[in-house]
């Protein structure tokens, strides 16, 4: 593959420069590195050998039809949006001229001021064969910075999108928040249904400055093709600094990603609220870690998630609190719904303290409806259908209302509500089953 | 209109609960079940709404002629039944205005009118001295015992079967919130409404005063009468019943 790519030319040696000697570096542990396997608590893998790795290269464009980017976005008004259509980057629209938002191939080359400090700061090159891929073979990618003191209403869009099978998608963001500064971000991962592969390896990583409070969102929707998502993120929040993430699953054939969320400094606070649907023969593989490496931070961790068909999921969520950690007040809880007698899932919490002095406490169910509840709805005249509808945006209602942003609200709720309509039959049959052998 | 069982046995989990119970609800009427614990009452409200942990084993539900023995609970509520929880379930992401709307549109053609839903909701509020903060809450989660019960008896308000069974509606209820809820129940009795009150205890029926009253003891209907047999049961209580019926057998 990387012999598709016509980017960046090779250089010999060093050259000196921050983004060219990464992009060395990683093609020599890419190229070093097997396809690797990923495997957790005894029984859980993760493999890519369904992936044919080679078949796929970037492609470029020039434009980009907008249908499936205005059916997800609407027309809410941003303060800047940014597509990646493959590899380009090919609609960039900014209209607040106090903030940056534009390809970070031109923000290493305009910017470099801006980026070199941060840039990859928390995406080592060298963590595994996908991190170093996206090392080294980055095309297009977003920088988003918003100054010192900025504070801003309309958020800043990003679209990375895959149309076409046979293609691969190295995706790189990094964003900035300034001191002080206020801001939404959301990123969205978008394909239509088609037929064949296609793998997106993302890399982000976003930086909060103190003071700095960010909304922070994900969605990701690759629908019904056969799209492999394999991505790293991370945040790191500095002083009394606030962030607020929310990512969503909702669409992908093999996911496996690493989130991590860092409060850096004393004060930072960290909301990381999680939501997947699977479906079909989806194949989901999240792990989280909330990350404290200073004293007096706190966190506030929910991930939710429910399955149907033969899919499987499983999360993942570990909070880590390091030696300059104490006085941390934190805590995570996971919930996972199967809706299905043949999907298959786990939501583990873990902890991990090495210092005394702090609150953490977690907790993780992994259940069917409760058929009690379905009962008490039925008795009000809702059929059995129905009344798992409700409970099921009912259950993820929790962390929909935390994305604070009425039109990322109805669209994830429009999509649970589509997913739950396909499977409807499915879920019916099952929950009836369960009511039966009581 | 009649809501009728007859010869009702009922097993749970392999243990039969309810030996051939019958008994006669007609419209207009409000029926006391009274009973010590355990005697079958609360088995009684959930077979007649259909509750899949309990199964039939003989015996017919007939509500106003058609038989329901068989019937999904969501068609019992549409056919015009309704039962207030002793506990009910929390409905977690779902609020009281919401589940009340779906509820009430799920027994109509057509969905009804935001402005219409908007004022009946009023009126029922008013009537069961209900906050208005209240319906934006999630259904039943971090509810209080008595609010509980009076969201209950607001979505009897709200969906006016033709007949209502209230289990237990009155445990944990304070003396003020017992007084709330018999006044929403008197308001909500009317010719072409019937009740079946379940309850341990006499004192609801000081405020709801019951046309006939049942006395249940171990799954069987043992004793009959007017509202004098509460009386009865309130002076000499459950034993003097059940020495009656040991007596009598």
């Amino acid at each position: 593959m990387p012999d598709a790519l016509p980017a960046q030319p090779a250089t010999p040696a060093a050259s000196g420069h921050f983004v060219e000697d990464r992009r060395q570096a990683a093609l020599a542990v890419y190229e070093a590195a097997e396809t690797p396997t990923w495997r957790r608590s005894g029984f859980w893998t993760t493999s890519l050998r369904k992936l044919d790795l080679d078949s796929l290269e970037p492609r470029r464009y020039d434009a980009v039809d907008s249908a499936i980017v205005n059916d997800h976005l609407g027309d809410e008004e941003h303060s800047a949006l940014i597509v990646q259509r493959g590899a380009s980057v090919v609609h960039t629209d900014v209209s607040d001229d106090r903030i940056i938002v534009m390809p970070l191939e031109q923000a290493v080359v305009e910017h470099p001021d801006l980026v070199e400090p941060y840039f990859a700061r928390r995406l080592p090159h060298d963590e595994g064969k996908f991190p170093a891929g996206n090392a080294a073979f980055w095309t297009g990618g977003v920088f988003v910075h918003v100054p010192k003191d900025v504070q801003l209403d309309k958020p800043i869009q990003a679209v990375w999108l895959i149309d076409e099978p046979g293609t691969v998608q190295w995706a790189h963001t990094l964003v900035v928040v300034g001191e002080h500064a206020r801001c939404k971000v959301r990123e969205y991962f978008l394909a239509p249904d088609f037929e064949g592969q296609a793998l997106h390896s993302g890399a982000f990583e976003l930086y909060a400055a103190p003071g700095a409070q960010v909304d922070l969102a994900h969605y990701q929707d690759w629908g019904a093709g056969d799209v492999h998502d394999l991505s790293v993120r991370r945040v790191e929040i500095g002083r009394d600094a606030r962030v607020k993430w929310v990512p969503i699953h909702l669409g992908g054939r093999l996911t496996k990603q690493t989130l991590d969320i860092v409060t850096a400094e004393p004060g930072s606070d960290m909301r990381h609220t999680g939501l997947y649907f699977t479906e079909g023969d989806e194949h989901l593989d999240l792990f989280t870690t909330d990350r404290h490496e200073a004293g007096h931070t706190t966190g506030d961790t929910v991930w939710k998630g429910a399955l149907t068909g033969d899919s499987r999921a499983s999360y993942e969520g570990l909070i880590h609190i390091l030696p300059g950690a104490a006085e941390t007040d934190t805590y995570l809880q996971t919930h996972q719904i199967l809706l299905s007698p043949k999907a298959k899932g786990d939501a583990i919490p873990s902890l991990i303290v090495e210092v005394d002095n702090v609150k953490a406490s977690h907790g993780g169910t992994v259940g069917e409806l409760d058929q009690d509840q379905i009962f008490y709805m039925m008795t009000r005249g809702l059929p059995r259908s129905e009344a798992v509808r409700v409970l099921v945006e009912g259950y993820f209602e929790e962390v929909v209302q935390r994305l604070e942003d009425p039109g990322l609200e109805r669209l994830v709720r429009r999509r649970i509500a589509e997913k739950l309509k396909r499977a409807e039959d499915q879920v019916r049959e099952f929950i009836g089953e369960r009511a039966e052998v009581l | 209109m009649t809501l009728e069982v007859q010869n009702l046995h009922v097993r749970i989990a392999e243990r039969e609960i309810l030996h051939g119970v019958n008994l006669k609800v007609r419209k207009g009427e409000t029926h006391a079940l009274m009973g010590p614990n355990g005697s079958g009452k609360s088995t009684l409200a959930n077979t007649l709404m259909g509750n899949p942990n309990y199964e039939v084993t003989e015996g017919r539900i007939l509500l106003n002629g058609e038989d329901l023995t068989e019937a999904d609970p969501d068609e019992r509520a549409r056919a015009g039944l309704f039962m207030a929880f002793q506990y009910p379930a929390t409905i977690p992401g779902v609020s009281v205005a919401n589940f009340l709307r779906m509820a009430v549109n799920a027994r109509r053609e057509e969905a009804i009118k935001v402005k219409e839903f908007g004022q009946i909701l009023g009126k029922n509020m008013e009537l069961l001295n209900i906050d208005r903060a209240f319906t934006s809450r999630y259904l039943n989660e971090g509810f209080s015992g008595g609010e509980k019960k009076r969201a209950e008896i607001l979505q009897l308000a709200m969906l006016a079967p033709d007949f209502a069974v209230l289990d237990e509606t009155d445990s944990g209820l304070d003396i003020d919130a017992l007084r709330i809820v018999s006044g929403g129940v008197n308001a909500l009795r009317d010719e072409n409404r019937g009740f079946l009150i379940i309850t341990h205890y006499t004192r609801i029926l000081g405020y709801v005063r019951p046309d006939f009253v049942h006395i249940m003891l171990d799954g069987r209907i043992v004793r009959e009468g007017g509202p004098e047999l509460a009386d009865e049961l309130e002076d000499k209580g459950y034993e003097f019943v059940r020495e009656g019926v040991a007596a009598g057998a």
